[in-house]
């Protein structure tokens, strides 16, 4: 046997390794950009499902604009009818927790909630209050566990584990795993784990459509709980980047106009 | 010369056949499983269990493990950090779910304007100011204050629903690991159904192991001592161990798990089972005596000759009063009741053919003394002076038994049912304890859940169940009552301010309750609602949680609700563990009935039977009647309540206690027949017989004895309670029948004796 037929595959491995720590962030920010819309407005359809079958079904007008370093985002109710109008604003700052403030049609209200946990529940949904915002990178340590072919598409698979346990608490999973397709970087699948390491829920995304500014946005996403048997969908009906809603429309006070 | 008895004739195949029996019996004592789980000793299908069946289906089902912790004030640094680590422990931990301390008890409030959401305690305080803002915090938080801490802040619990599939072994298990991981100063009690099964289960192995064993060591000591001779030992013994394995063996095979009580199965075999045995050597011993110049073979045929009858007569009774088990409703008396008499049965059948084939082939022991010479023991002294007492004076011994059973009989009035089933526990048991803290500091052990059906959203559905709540809340044994509108209303304490028309109240209008829901959506979790209303919002469960440490407390919320439920249009069903546990103790009520009736009627109908004379029925069930009301009359007095283990001792006591008096007859029977005089006859026939009877029922007592150090109070009080049933019915049998007798001298004494059926002593 020659000599180089030992050592190239030996040298590779070495390579790949060492390169692996510094690539798994880079895939890792690139797939986080790849999606980042920063300001757009749609209109979706959110669909709860128990564990027998049962459906409850929310249809929801959502802007979302960055004012001085700010996300500021805003949620609608259109149905059902008894929930029409009631209206959820957030603002998500780089380096504070969230303000959320919610109005409420029929007491013509609005109040303004503290709620520090973001592994909490979306709407009474699987996806959780970090599903939909922007994850902090700094929170995660990143690794990549090698290549995996999803649905025909040939894509990384990135670990990306929680830092510590206040980061774990507040997003109510230990680690993810995603599958990240190599060549366009988009997310097609992401498996959560709780605290005991246990596969928890397992999020799909389908529909990617490039919007302008070349970045992508998932029409279609599925989250199934696979402890409580339980699933959410959301489906975007409507998408526009960017948003024609000034600051003003994103302020506590005028919420309920 | 006369052809020898079947059973020496044949010898071989009876040894055969109880030696394969026997064998083949063991085969399925390795398939012998336990069950704990009390709620499975009631029918599937009784309207109780299918209402919990219908509420599980849609909420879930509970079986919650209870931790509590004691120390002078849970808000100490220290303590708050354990509870901390424990309850961030237990959500990690895959064998568990639901976990509910005060750190993940809500802190739903309104501050300025702005609704927070927080966990009852956010940060450990640090300094004593900190501390006292917590604890009036704490105080004004109608999820926390006496639930999850106690109104004098010494207890406070974590409360966690183990997840499907782990056993109790396991959860237990675990729960010590994460204790040890976790030390600290306080004291720490389990209390939930997992921890009782689990308890249980140790003691009911504990005692399957420790008093069977023990029993048998008694009984050997017991047969030596009577009869100083290894086979007057082996033999019965041999009966006793083949009847044990045949009636445990039958559990298994008939698809019965061991139930708390199956432990008392070996110990009737103990004690019931070598009776027969017992008097077929104390024959042989005494023809031995008498005629050391017989043979071995002579002597058996002679001896079964005289006993085949008294001892087919007297098992059977035993086997009909124990069958009476089989009427009761709870399904492992029913278990027992069938496996003991199956065990019984086989033991009188290996008495009359397995002994005397067996002795046959061993040789004849030294005469023992002790049957030709008088013997001056205590017991002989009794019988002598209660010969006298009984005959000088009968309506003396007749008054004094009234009196006695007058008095004992009284405590009737006081006697309870047992339906808390942590009571099989010692008092001083960690689960008495906590049920104790529960009680006294908490909301209570006890959970009814009403299901609502309509709109759940709508307010007047739930303005109908706040009017429940606050009725309930009104009697002093309701601890909490927890529904969605209790979570609406907290939801609009912190949607509106203090003084705001909407603070603290149901909105009016369907749209707003809506609204409350999305919004707490937003902050909570969907699972806090999962338990407390169904997924459309069509069926609504209302947890009323309080304390009852008797029937008559328990009988006081029931009743509130039931009214309630009269007049509601809404409120569709009651269930709960509680009303389950409830109904086992009717059930034992009736199935102690039903058992009692099954075996009086049948122990007249055989006295009728064996002396042709419905008059010897009756009177032959005086002692029985004494012994059971004077026996629940203790039991009243003591305090001791009826329950799974005791509801058992009338079958037992009657299926044991009437062999004496029957005993009794025959041999006042012979000795009338023979022309000796009234008088006469009882004084000879205590002597003899009543010796007899004495030391068999010395036996019995010793058999039950060993359940005196069973872990299990419940098994402990029936031990106590047997003996004093089977004692009363010795005193009967030998001091109040003799004097009834003297009094009326019924006429199927006098009659000549039934043919074959001779005394046994």
């Amino acid at each position: 046997m020659k000599l180089k037929n030992i050592l190239l595959p030996a040298l590779s491995i070495l390579a790949f390794t060492g390169l692996r720590a510094q690539d798994a962030r880079t895939i890792a920010d690139k797939a986080s950009d790849v999606i980042n819309p920063g300001s757009m407005e749609m209109t979706s359809t959110l669909k709860i499902y128990d564990n027998k079958g049962n459906v409850r079904v929310r249809e929801v007008s959502n802007a979302m604009a960055k004012f001085s370093g700010t996300t500021k985002t805003l949620f609608k109710f259109l149905s059902p009818p008894d929930v029409k109008g009631t209206t959820i604003l957030i603002y998500d700052y780089e380096n504070k927790d969230d303000d959320m403030w919610i109005y409420m049609p029929s007491l013509r209200k609005t109040r303004r909630i503290v709620a520090t946990e973001k592994g909490k529940s979306f709407m009474g949904s699987e996806f959780s209050n970090a599903d939909m915002s922007k994850p902090t990178m700094s929170d995660f340590t990143y690794t990549l566990k090698g290549s995996e072919t999803l649905d025909g598409r040939d894509c990384w698979k990135l670990e990306s584990r929680c830092a510590d346990a206040g980061v774990e608490d507040a997003n109510g999973y230990s680690r993810k795993v995603a599958w990240i397709e190599k060549s366009t970087d988009l997310t097609w699948k992401i498996e959560f784990y709780d605290h005991a390491d246990k596969l928890l829920k397992v999020e799909t995304f389908g529909d990617y459509r490039k919007q302008a500014g070349g970045k992508y946005f998932a029409f279609k996403l599925n989250m199934q709980n696979v402890q409580n048997g339980r699933k959410s969908e959301i489906v975007i009906n409507k998408y526009q980047a960017g948003s024609v809603l000034k600051e003003s429309a994103f302020s506590a006070t005028t919420l309920g106009q | 010369m006369p052809k020898d008895i079947l059973s020496i004739r044949y010898r071989w195949y009876f040894i055969a056949a109880a030696a394969i029996i026997t064998l083949l019996m063991a085969v399925p004592l390795k398939d012998s499983k336990i069950n704990t789980d009390l709620n499975a000793y009631l029918p599937d299908d009784i309207p109780q269990k299918v209402s919990l069946d219908t509420l599980e289906s849609t909420f879930g089902t509970t079986d919650p493990i209870i931790m509590f912790f004691e120390t002078d004030d849970i808000l100490k640094g220290t303590t708050l950090m354990r509870i901390e680590s424990l309850t961030s422990s237990l959500q990690q931990a895959e064998e568990f779910k639901d976990v509910v301390s005060l750190f993940t008890t809500k802190n739903i409030r309104s501050e300025d304007g702005t609704m927070i959401v927080d966990p009852v305690v956010k940060h450990i305080p640090e300094s004593e100011a900190e501390r006292e803002a917590l604890r009036k915090q704490i105080r004004g938080n109608p999820l926390a204050y006496k639930l999850v801490v106690s109104d004098d802040f010494r207890y406070s619990l974590i409360m966690f629903n183990p997840k499907p599939g782990y056993s109790d072994d396991v959860l237990l298990k675990k729960l010590d690991k994460l204790l040890k991981e976790n030390p600290g100063s306080e004291k720490v009690y389990f209390n939930g159904m997992p921890y009782l099964r689990d308890e249980i289960q140790k003691k009911a192995i504990r005692d399957l192991t420790l008093l069977m064993p023990l029993g048998i060591l008694i009984m050997i000591g017991f047969l030596y001592f009577s009869f100083r001779e290894i086979k007057g030992v082996l033999v019965p013994l041999s009966v006793v161990v083949m009847a044990i394995v045949l009636a445990m063996g039958l559990m298994p095979l008939l698809g019965y798990d061991l139930s708390i009580i199956a432990v008392l199965v070996p110990i009737l075999m103990i004690a019931i089972a070598n009776n027969y045995g017992v008097h077929i050597v104390t024959r042989y011993q005494e023809l031995n005596a008498r005629y050391g110049n017989r043979s071995m073979t002579t002597m058996l045929n002679e001896a079964m000759y005289y006993l085949r009858n008294p001892i087919l007569l007297t098992a059977l009774t035993t086997i009909v009063g124990i069958l009476g088990m089989t009427t009761h409703i709870m399904l492992p008396a029913k278990q027992m009741g069938l496996v003991s008499a199956a065990g019984i049965t086989f033991a009188l059948l290996l008495s009359l053919y397995y002994v005397p084939a067996i002795m046959s082939l061993l040789r004849k022991g030294k005469p023992q003394k002790s049957f030709l010479v008088p013997s001056h023991t205590l017991v002989d002294k009794f019988l002598v002076w209660a010969g006298n007492v009984t005959t000088r004076n009968p309506k003396m011994v007749i008054a004094v038994f009234m009196g006695f059973f007058l008095l004992t009989g009284a405590g009737i009035y006081r006697l309870h049912v047992s339906f808390n089933n942590e009571k099989i526990m010692p008092v001083s048991h960690p689960l008495r304890i906590s049920t104790n803290i529960a009680n006294e500091h908490l909301g209570g052990t006890k959970v009814i859940s009403l299901l609502f059906e309509g709109d759940i959203k709508d307010p007047v559905v739930l303005n109908e169940m706040e009017r429940f709540t606050g009725d309930l809340k009104k009697l002093p044994q309701v601890g909490s009552v927890t529904s969605i509108a209790t979570v609406i209303k907290t939801i609009s304490r912190a949607m509106n301010d203090a003084g705001d028309p909407l603070y603290d109240r149901i909105p009016d209008t369907r749209d707003a309750v809506a609204q409350y829901i999305e919004f707490y959506n937003l902050s909570g979790d969907p699972a806090d609602f999962e338990r407390l209303v169904d997924f459309d919002y069509t069926r609504a469960n209302m947890n009323v949680q309080f304390k009852a440490d008797n029937i008559e407390e328990f009988n006081k919320v029931e009743n509130t609700i039931n009214s309630l439920m009269s007049a509601s249009k809404f409120c569709k069903l009651k269930a709960g563990h509680c009303l389950v546990e409830k109904q086992m103790a009717r059930s034992l009520v009736k199935g102690q009935n039903y058992s009692l009736i099954f075996a009086f009627a049948a122990i007249i109908l055989l006295l009728w039977w064996i002396f042709r004379s419905l008059r010897a029925g009756f009177m032959g069930s005086i002692p029985l009647v004494f012994s059971v009301v004077s026996t629940f009359g203790l039991m009243g007095w003591l305090g001791l309540e009826l329950d799974i283990a005791t509801s058992l001792l009338s079958s037992v006591a009657i299926g044991i206690g009437v062999d004496y008096t029957i005993h009794l007859f025959w041999r006042l029977k012979t000795e009338l027949s023979d022309g000796v005089e009234y008088a006469e006859a009882v004084r000879k026939t205590l002597k003899t017989t009543g010796r007899g009877i004495a030391i068999n029922a010395f036996s019995v007592t010793i058999g039950f004895a060993v359940l005196f150090v069973s872990g299990l109070t419940i098994l402990k009080a029936f031990g106590f309670l047997i003996i004093f049933s089977l004692t009363l019915c010795l005193l009967c049998a030998l001091m109040l029948i003799p004097s009834i007798c003297l009094l009326i001298k019924p006429s199927f004494l006098e009659k000549s004796p039934i043919k074959n059926f001779n005394h046994i002593n």
